[in-house]
């Protein structure tokens, strides 16, 4: 397995509801890292669509493959590089059933795809209303290691990432579409379930005003000790790269061996206290 | 949760940005020239007039100050054109007498005794002018609502909260004060009582019978989901007094959402028909 990887946060505003205009941004973005040396470029939530679509998802969805996921594949072959990107996927066997879908896509093509299994519907978020919610977490083997996959609100209940994190993944990419006034929790949050589960964590964020919806940025790619090792800019579209080494896990394992010290026990008895809540 | 005037603060550099932010994007997306604002000379307006200044530029603004002889102060039309010189953007001035003068003549049923009928009828015929302006010169028109107004239902339906964005919507009025101080309204017209100024001698804190600095804490426990019981013993006020502003509050729900239908087809506006408020493509 590769030991050092080049990542790429892509912070970027989304034309809502143009699919063309945002694949455009995001073909221009991809070139640009790998002029930096990117092996793996993440986009945030919805980058396909834009986050505030509201009834215009059902006309905006797509299967998976499907053309969107085509051009990416293209974009990734072409340029060798692989890539996490969100849309509205469209259940193949139905007409209007949604997931809110992290993709990942590398040099040879499709590799894996994620549902958003927590699905916020409070708030200023109506993800309920649209999505159906997804059932499995996601853990991808690729040429840049063992990847796993969640989505923005995920991050707020630690079992998603620890469960990737069993399944081998040592690099969690967290998509999201997060508004200002929540950045001190995922500050916190992808600092947390980097720290907890030994692991790296790339956190790329939408910027840009949506229906009033300020989205803040603050993408970051995180080591397993808790330091972040690359930010972007607050609230403006950025374009950040870093390497990061695999190795870098091992000392930081042995020092806070959290998984060594996982107690598999309390699973059960958080199972029944959380089915009594 | 403690109802302190602390609890009121936020970091005000980063409201500033935000709501600039807020501006220049809409303004941006509508593709519109500029920003229009209605300007009276208070605390509101001028705050909303200063950050649309600091967003676009104070060549892209227009403040428009509509006076009108029962309420006109010479005292607030100074205040609007100190404001302007400082933040650099333009003002127009219309006196709006005529236009009320010829309604109260031509409504059969007008009566001058009725004070809330009156004065909501020059609100109105303020927007009027307003929208005239924003429809001949391409502009924004950009609102100065605050949340204690807003939350206490405190404006004229269809009136002086016609607008197409609403910047400080989401501050209550003691909060607009620290933004105000922010930005750098001048301190002569963040230390002014508010005043809707619909009828001579109205003051917006007499009518609402509460000082903002109790009112501003009250609505900030009810956003809260505080019991108004609990709110009344933190701020040593009868709960009778807690009471009627969280009467006012719901009640007032119907100014908040103005567009109501009964359900009779498939997708209903302010229902089930969600579309995004968009500039793009869809």
């Amino acid at each position: 397995m590769k030991d050092t990887v080049t990542v790429a946060l892509a912070q970027m505003s989304c034309r809502r509801g143009d699919k063309p205009e945002n694949l455009k941004k995001m073909k221009t973005l991809i070139i640009q890292a790998k002029k930096e040396s990117a092996e793996l470029i993440v986009f945030p939530e919805l980058s396909l669509t834009g986050y505030v679509v509201k009834d215009q998802i059902y006309e905006l969805a797509e299967n998976i493959p499907g053309s969107s996921t085509t051009i990416i594949e293209a974009l990734a072959k072409e340029n060798k590089i692989h890539v996490v990107f969100g849309m509205p996927e469209l259940s193949e066997k139905t007409h209007a059933t949604i997931y809110n879908t992290s993709v990942l896509v590398g040099p040879k093509g499709l590799i894996g795809t994620y549902r958003k299994m927590y699905l916020p519907t409070h708030s200023v978020f109506e993800e309920k209303r649209y999505f159906r919610q997804g059932y499995q977490t996601a853990t991808f083997n690729t040429e840049l290691g063992k990847i796993g996959l969640i989505i923005c609100y995920d991050i707020f209940f630690p079992e998603v990432a620890r469960l990737t994190r069993l399944e081998g993944a040592q690099l969690i990419v967290c998509i999201s579409a997060s508004p200002g006034v929540r950045k001190a929790f995922f500050e916190t949050l992808t600092m947390a379930r980097a720290m907890e589960n030994t692991a790296f964590l790339a956190y790329v964020n939408l910027v840009g005003v949506e229906d009033g919806l300020q989205f803040w940025g603050g993408s970051r790619l995180v080591g397993p000790n808790g330091k972040v090792l690359a930010q972007a800019k607050y609230d403006e579209e950025d374009l950040v790269v870093d390497s990061f080494s695999y190795s870098d896990i091992r000392p930081v394992e042995a020092f806070v061996p959290t998984l060594k010290d996982l107690r598999p026990e309390l699973f059960d008895e958080l199972k029944k206290m959380a089915q009594k809540l | 949760m403690r109802l302190t005037s602390a609890i009121l603060e936020l970091d005000w550099q980063e409201v500033e940005a935000r709501t600039k932010r807020f501006i220049s994007d809409y303004l941006e997306k509508a593709k519109a020239k500029g920003i229009l604002v209605s300007l009276s000379g208070g605390l509101d307006s001028c705050t909303v007039a200063a950050l649309s200044a600091l967003a676009v530029g104070g060549a892209k603004v227009l403040g428009l100050i509509l006076p009108e002889e029962e309420t006109y102060s010479k005292r607030d039309i100074q205040h609007a054109k100190l404001l302007a010189e400082k933040f650099q953007f333009e003002i127009q001035q219309c006196d709006i007498t005529p236009t009320l003068k010829a309604l109260y003549h031509t409504i059969p049923v007008f009566d001058h005794s009725e004070k809330v009928c009156k004065g909501n009828l020059k609100a109105r015929t303020r927007i009027i002018y307003v929208y005239y302006y924003a429809n001949k010169f391409n502009l924004i028109v950009c609102g100065s609502s605050d949340k204690s107004e807003v939350m206490m239902g405190y404006f004229t339906k269809w009136g002086d909260v016609a607008a197409d964005i609403h910047p400080v919507m989401d501050l209550y009025k003691t909060q607009v004060r620290k933004l105000a101080q922010q930005v750098g309204v001048p301190q002569e017209i963040i230390a002014k009582p508010s005043t809707p100024a619909l009828w001579p001698g109205q003051l917006a804190e007499t009518e609402l019978g509460i000082k903002y600095d109790q009112l501003d804490l009250m609505l900030y426990g009810l956003e809260h989901f505080m019991h108004p019981e609990e709110i009344a013993t933190q701020l040593r006020v009868k709960e009778t007094l807690v009471e009627n502003v969280k009467k006012r509050w719901l009640d007032m729900e119907h100014k908040r959402q103005m567009i109501l239908t009964t359900k009779l087809e498939y997708r209903t506006v302010g229902w089930d028909f969600r579309l995004p408020r968009s500039f793009a493509k869809l």
